[in-house]
């Protein structure tokens, strides 16, 4: 073997090398862990989280027009909308609108196939349940929104 | 099928009293175990402490996806195909896409190729930081695991800016795609590139000239060229044994025809040529999405696709490069909206089938080794 | 009383040899404590540095910064479940761990920290170390027998092979050093105290005497004792990602923690061997490089800065904890944790006490080094295979050492061989 790498061997420059790497990264702020839930992840603007239907913010009513496009596009079949047409408004109305979230896998095809731009998947991410029941959404839990759960005042 | 139908071609010796007397012994790598990467079971027959055959038990997983998607209309199965390959999502929705696409006779746009290419390589180096780090913990070095979780952060931050989601992308549609890319997507991924690099010359420093590592990994399971192909192997493990075969250079799919990169070959086969070779697959991904960032045509980034998608009776088998290996996909429509057959070629099933070869006569410390470096995902193999 | 207490302060050698048996027992217990905290405090710097290293964070929840994790693991594990597999040899399942953590605690019999601050001062100090660790194997082959099932039994004959191999590197390197002792006074000595009142007498380190004889002779210890107690990069019987899962497979709760203790106590006992034999024992940095009256006044208040040092770091922790009413007894945990130490900082600063603690201080850094080296080689490297590992052990470890000890041996008797020489031409 020739000289340089013999030597390499022999003063164990490679062990060397390695623990140079590892304690470069001891100092506290090389660590990247997150402590949640104290400290939360930056969630961005496209994420696709817990659904959501929308509300005019004016009138009150909601956006959806019962069109169905959504509950045909969900490749689990989870959507199942139901609605009459207002005479007045002269538009249909949701009268019944379930979501099962049991189910749901997050692919965003009912938001994208919402053609008033009424459902959309928000960038909520804690959705934990103590029970099924709380799993299929109606109109009014899906219009609220989120609300988790308050422990300390 | 009791478990001594199944392990009736491997001899066993039934007639020793206790184990102590017996020459061969059976061992159990139980679908729970720390190493197997999923829930894989191998049947382990031992001489003492080396290795005289092995059975692989699969099918823990198995979700019944292709049946799936006979049942689903073909823009409705893109999200099933990311679950698979769960570790390198964004490749498999590449694959299946193109496979519809060709069904269709239609052509993403230009742009919309760029951006898959560049999400595309983001997952390769993904796919294969998870590789690195779950191969190095099954050796023993327990800190690359984090370095690379830490690298892999990076990139599924730009997944969820782009569309939304980390891990099961659905990033790309029937056509081409329907997330333009985001303020910064350019920015994004120039810094990535630029702070990856040097990272990955730490692992090298912690691991490649390391004379523990190299003496776990060389010579350590060797599959022969002609053993690769015969047992269809694909990937990183066929180019570590010597054969010149990447698909992105073979068969050129989406823009990889405008890109200049090199494909690392191996020279024995064996462990630690696999580990090079996809250590400079990262590389060699940087490259292509420095090129493919600059070169970002501007255009629209959707095909004209129409909205049921119905293709004529027919069928199709398409394979792209996946970071595992040749994924294929082979689609057999009979004009209605949903595939009459919608079959999926996995690469870690098939690479899983020479771990057999490459373990006979290997210790049982080195068994754990091999399945390492194939880079399997049993959601991948048991579908 | 007092007179008894103050003749005890003054006197010139260890209770053991005084004959003192009542300090001899106020000895073992306070080594035994000491022991005992010492491995607690193992536990969390391990998971704090090792996880570190690996750019997280550690424990951070169960106490501040995760400093009671150790107190919940040991509470946890006593309130366990006792778990006998039931084919299983009971005397034997029951001895094996009592076995092993004797001898890793027996081995602090003779090991100084000061010169007089040991419990005996035996004159084979060294070869009785040796041998009560290598009874400890006896104890790992008790529990992989007891325990009724072949994966235990192989991960216990591994272990014990492996521990035997290099229990020869580590002999022939304490030879080289056992040997340097003899240099000054023409006679040599086992005694632990003896060697390092030789590094004193001669005014070296043994690791930097005849460079690079005795950091060789170091080197072949230092790795064989990394090898000697199961730790990574030899950690192969221990591993969890192999099939055979060690001689500890079956033991549960309480007999888990006992080969718990046992192996970081046998990691204390040979990094005191290792202090000892090369690295000057309980003697401070530089005696005569910074000799003098002033130096070591200067050196003296040492232990009380690094205590202070210590409180500082954890007020500052404190000051730096989030302001919200969940973290509030962290907070002031930690804060009265870091007066604590800044109490017995100034505890220290009073002369007395001062002298006394110097030796105690300087051994106790010493092998705190090298138990931050064992946590930092489990960070860094890959596994050996066990056909490797031996390799390493008999082919490369066995060779060196031998010859670093003839090599010694030969430049150790050079004045006197030449003075024979010249006898003999004359």
């Amino acid at each position: 073997m020739s000289l340089k790498p013999l030597l390499r061997k022999v003063f164990l420059v490679d062990l060397i090398k390695g623990l140079k790497v590892t304690f470069h990264y001891q100092p506290p702020s090389q660590a990247i862990t997150e402590q949640y839930p104290l400290e939360r992840p930056v969630i961005f603007e496209r994420f696709r989280g817990q659904p959501r239907l929308k509300v005019d913010p004016d009138k009150g009513n909601s956006l959806c027009i019962v069109c169905n496009l959504c509950a045909l596009a969900c490749p689990e079949q989870l959507i199942v909308v139901k609605g009459e047409r207002n005479p007045v408004t002269k538009r249909k109305e949701p009268v019944s609108w379930t979501y099962d979230l049991s189910r749901c896998m997050f692919c965003g095809l009912c938001a994208e196939a919402c053609s008033t731009d009424a459902l959309e998947l928000t960038q909520d991410y804690e959705m934990a349940l103590y029970s099924r029941e709380g799993m299929v959404l109606d109109q009014a839990a899906l219009e609220r929104g989120q609300e988790p759960v308050r422990y300390v005042k | 099928m009791t478990d001594n139908d199944r392990t009736a071609y491997l001899d066993l010796d039934t007639k020793d009293e206790t184990f102590l007397d017996a020459t061969e012994l059976v061992l159990n790598m139980g679908p729970q175990h720390p190493s197997t990467h999923g829930v894989l079971r191998v049947i382990l027959k031992l001489d003492g402490e080396k290795v005289l055959g092995t059975e692989c038990v699969i099918g823990y997983l198995h979700r019944g996806v292709e049946k799936i998607g006979e049942n689903r209309t073909y823009a409705m199965f893109n999200p099933y195909v990311d679950r698979m390959d769960y570790v390198a999502a964004v490749s498999n929705g590449l694959g299946y896409c193109e496979a519809v696409e060709k069904l269709l006779n239609v052509e993403a746009p230009p742009r919309a190729q760029y951006i898959r290419v560049i999400l595309t390589e983001l997952c390769r180096i993904a796919s294969h930081q998870v590789w690195l780090g779950t191969h190095a913990l099954d050796i023993g070095a327990l800190t690359p695991l984090f370095y690379c979780f830490r690298d892999r952060e990076e990139i599924l931050k730009i997944f969820e800016k782009y569309c939304g989601a980390r891990l099961t992308t659905h990033a790309f549609r029937i056509g081409g795609c329907i997330y333009e890319t985001y303020d910064g997507f350019e920015q994004d991924c120039k810094q990535f590139c630029d702070a990856f690099l040097p990272k990955l010359d730490e692992y090298e420093e912690l691991l490649t000239t390391n004379r523990i590592w190299v003496e776990r990994t060389k010579g350590v399971g060797i599959l022969k060229p002609e053993d690769c192909i015969a047992l269809g192997v694909t990937g990183p493990v066929l180019r570590a044994s010597g054969v010149t075969w990447d698909l992105r250079k073979k068969q050129p799919y989406e823009s990889y025809k405008d890109f200049e990169f090199e494909i690392p070959i191996g020279l024995n086969g064996d462990t630690y040529d696999r580990y090079l070779v996809r250590i400079e697959e990262m590389r060699q991904a940087v490259r292509i999405i420095r090129q493919a960032v600059d070169g970002l045509p501007s255009g629209p980034i959707m095909a004209k696709v129409p909205k049921v998608i119905k293709p004529a009776p027919g069928e199709i088998y398409h394979s792209i490069e996946a970071p595992k290996g040749e994924l294929g996909y082979f689609i057999v429509s009979d004009g209605s909206t949903q595939p009459y057959r919608m079959r999926v070629r996995p690469p870690s099933f098939v690479n899983l089938q020479a771990l057999d070869k490459m373990v006979r006569g290997l210790l049982v410390a080195d068994v754990v080794a091999v399945i390492g470096t194939l880079d399997i995902v049993l959601g991948e193999v048991d579908r | 009383m007092l007179d008894a207490l103050k003749s005890y302060l003054t006197a010139g050698n260890t209770p053991g040899e005084a004959g003192s048996m009542l300090w001899a027992t106020i000895y073992i217990l306070v080594i035994t404590l000491g022991i005992s905290l010492a491995v607690i405090a193992m536990n969390w710097l391990e998971r704090k540095i090792l996880a570190h290293m690996q750019i997280r964070l550690g424990p951070m929840r169960v106490g501040p910064h995760g400093l009671l994790q150790p107190f919940a693991d040991a509470l946890k594990l006593l309130i366990k479940e006792d778990i006998i597999p039931q084919e299983a040899d009971k005397l034997v399942f029951w001895m094996a761990p009592v076995v092993v953590t004797m001898t890793a605690f027996t081995t602090f019999l003779v090991v100084p920290f000061g010169r007089t601050h040991a419990v005996t001062d035996m004159n084979i100090g060294v070869l009785f170390m040796l041998g009560i660790s290598s009874l400890g194997v006896l104890g790992i082959i008790m529990a992989g027998w007891s325990s009724n099932s072949h994966y235990p039994l192989m991960g216990a004959l591994r272990s014990s092979a492996q521990m035997v191999s290099y229990e020869v590197a580590m002999g022939l390197a304490i030879v080289s050093a056992v040997l340097m002792t003899s240099l000054k006074s023409g006679t040599g000595t086992l005694s632990m105290i003896g060697i390092v009142e030789a590094q004193n007498a001669q005014q070296t380190w043994f690791i930097f005497k005849f460079f690079p004889l005795g950091f060789l002779a170091f080197a072949v210890f230092a790795i064989a004792m990394i090898a000697e107690t199961n730790r990574a990069p030899f950690d192969l019987p221990e591993a969890e990602s192999e099939l055979v899962a060690g001689f500890h497979t079956e033991y549960s709760g309480f007999r888990w923690s006992l080969f718990f203790l046992a192996e970081y106590a046998a990691m204390l006992a040979v990094s005191s061997i290792a202090v000892t034999l090369w690295l000057g024992g309980w003697m401070r940095p530089f005696p005569n490089w910074l000799g003098g009256a002033t130096w070591d006044m200067a050196f003296s208040f040492v232990p009380a800065l690094s205590l202070f040092v210590l409180a500082g770091m954890c007020l500052l922790g404190a000051l730096r904890m989030p302001r919200i009413p969940q973290m509030r007894i962290q907070t002031v945990g930690l804060a009265m944790f870091g007066s604590l130490l800044g109490f017995v900082g100034l505890v220290l600063l009073v002369p007395a006490v001062r002298d006394r603690i110097q030796d105690i201080f300087w051994f106790v850094a010493k092998v705190a080094f090298f138990m931050y080296l064992y946590i930092w080689y489990r960070g860094t490297f890959p596994r050996y295979r066990f056909d490797q590992l031996m390799r390493v052990g008999w082919k490369v470890l066995l060779p060196i050492g031998l010859g670093v000890l003839i090599a010694t041996a030969i430049v150790g008797l050079f004045p006197q061989l030449t003075s024979v020489m010249a006898g003999v031409t004359q």
